[in-house]
């Protein structure tokens, strides 16, 4: 919760284990074969001073910080996001799930980054896995299929990819 | 700013949650009508991914039951049953794991446990206390837990856990009990015991 890691080993792997509500965020560039991942907590720092990548609107500044220490270049950097779920319907409760899928995809616009694809939402916990060398991100849903939510890098087929957006449901697809 | 708290704090939220969980532990003897042992508990406060991590693996499927609070304290209790030991309950209720009714008794489980846990922690510090109607989750650990923790402790860096560990006697049967307030929530807890001023 708060973690952020970027990574240029060509067999580097980044994980995050069960997010729920929380939003994995991962950055490739695919190019220099370099890949970031945070774990996003909540929507809003609102001025609170902790790890950066714990908020939505001080986790991408930082990530993309990160990511050029290990070469990336932040015009070939792409988004993919992951969790966002609620959990438990509780009543009276705050989505916090979809305000961090939504404050995540504002800083990201704010920062000029693009977003390739997300799999958010519905109330299911979520692990997902960014390979570093090929900048795969495979998705897990909890109870449900193992996914590929960004395939391998094709630099032939990197202008013609189209966004793919999986807005998931509690049903398995 | 992120609360903290002395050893003297978190020595008597312990024996708070040591007395209280020990009421939960009778209620559910007296559900399952099987003898329950009570681990000694822990009041831990951590950084948030620690506290997950004090949880348990993160990818471990579990029910979860969350029990909002009522009352004077804000915060939520959380019942952590591993998948076999949620089937070992249902089959000691006869109620089918994974069903509605299986789901349905978990959370009863739940609600019990939480009443008898909050009662007895409202009748030590004169508090009004109260468990609001369960939620369950079958889910990753880290995912429920984190999803908790990021709606009670989120914007602190710091979260307090007041956990203990049920055992029910003779069944490959255990499962977590824990209580998070939020900051404030703490410090309400610690106030009627005279502890309330946070460390500095």
């Amino acid at each position: 919760m708060g973690e952020l890691k970027v990574s240029r080993a060509r067999d580097g792997e980044l994980v995050a284990i069960g997010l729920g509500s929380c939003i994995g965020l991962a950055v490739v560039d695919g190019s220099a074969c370099v890949a970031g991942l945070a774990h996003v907590v909540l929507p809003d720092s609102q001025g609170v001073n902790g790890p950066a990548a714990k908020f939505a609107d001080t986790a991408i500044p930082e990530m993309m910080a990160s990511l050029r220490t290990v070469g990336a270049s932040k015009s070939r950097c792409r988004a993919v996001l992951v969790g966002g779920a609620r959990m438990f319907a509780l009543s009276g409760g705050l989505d916090i799930g979809a305000r961090n899928d939504a404050a995540v995809r504002e800083a990201l616009a704010l920062e000029g980054i693009e977003m390739l694809a997300a799999a958010t939402g519905g109330n299911r916990g979520r692990t997902v896995r960014v390979m570093v060398g090929t900048g795969e991100v495979l998705v897990q849903e909890a109870g449900g299929d193992n996914f590929t939510l960004l395939g391998p890098r094709r630099p032939d087929a990197r202008h013609a990819r189209p966004i793919r957006q999986l807005k998931l449901t509690g049903a398995e697809t | 700013m992120s609360p903290r708290y002395t050893d003297l704090q978190l020595d008597a939220l312990r024996e708070l949650a040591n007395i209280a969980s020990g009421t939960a532990a009778t209620a559910l003897s007296q559900m399952l009508a099987r003898e329950v042992e009570l681990n000694v508990p822990r009041a831990l406060a951590l950084p948030l991914a620690d506290a997950v991590e004090a949880a348990g693996a993160p990818g471990e499927t579990v029910s979860g039951v969350v029990i909002p609070l009522e009352g004077d304290i804000e915060g939520l209790v959380l019942l952590l049953i591993p998948l076999d030991s949620a089937e070992t309950l249902c089959r000691l209720l006869g109620v089918e794991a994974g069903s509605e009714v299986g789901d349905s008794a978990l959370s009863e489980i739940g609600n019990i446990l939480g009443t008898s846990y909050l009662n007895a922690l409202a009748a030590m510090t004169g508090l009004a206390l109260g468990p609001c109607p369960p939620h369950l989750s079958t889910d990753l650990l880290g995912a429920i837990v984190a999803s908790v923790l990021a709606a009670t402790a989120g914007e602190a860096e710091m979260a307090l856990v007041m956990d203990s560990e049920l055992d029910v006697a003779g069944e490959p049967c255990s499962m977590s009990f824990l209580l998070l307030p939020t900051a404030g929530g703490a410090g309400d807890l610690l106030a009627p015991l005279g502890l309330a001023e946070t460390a500095a």
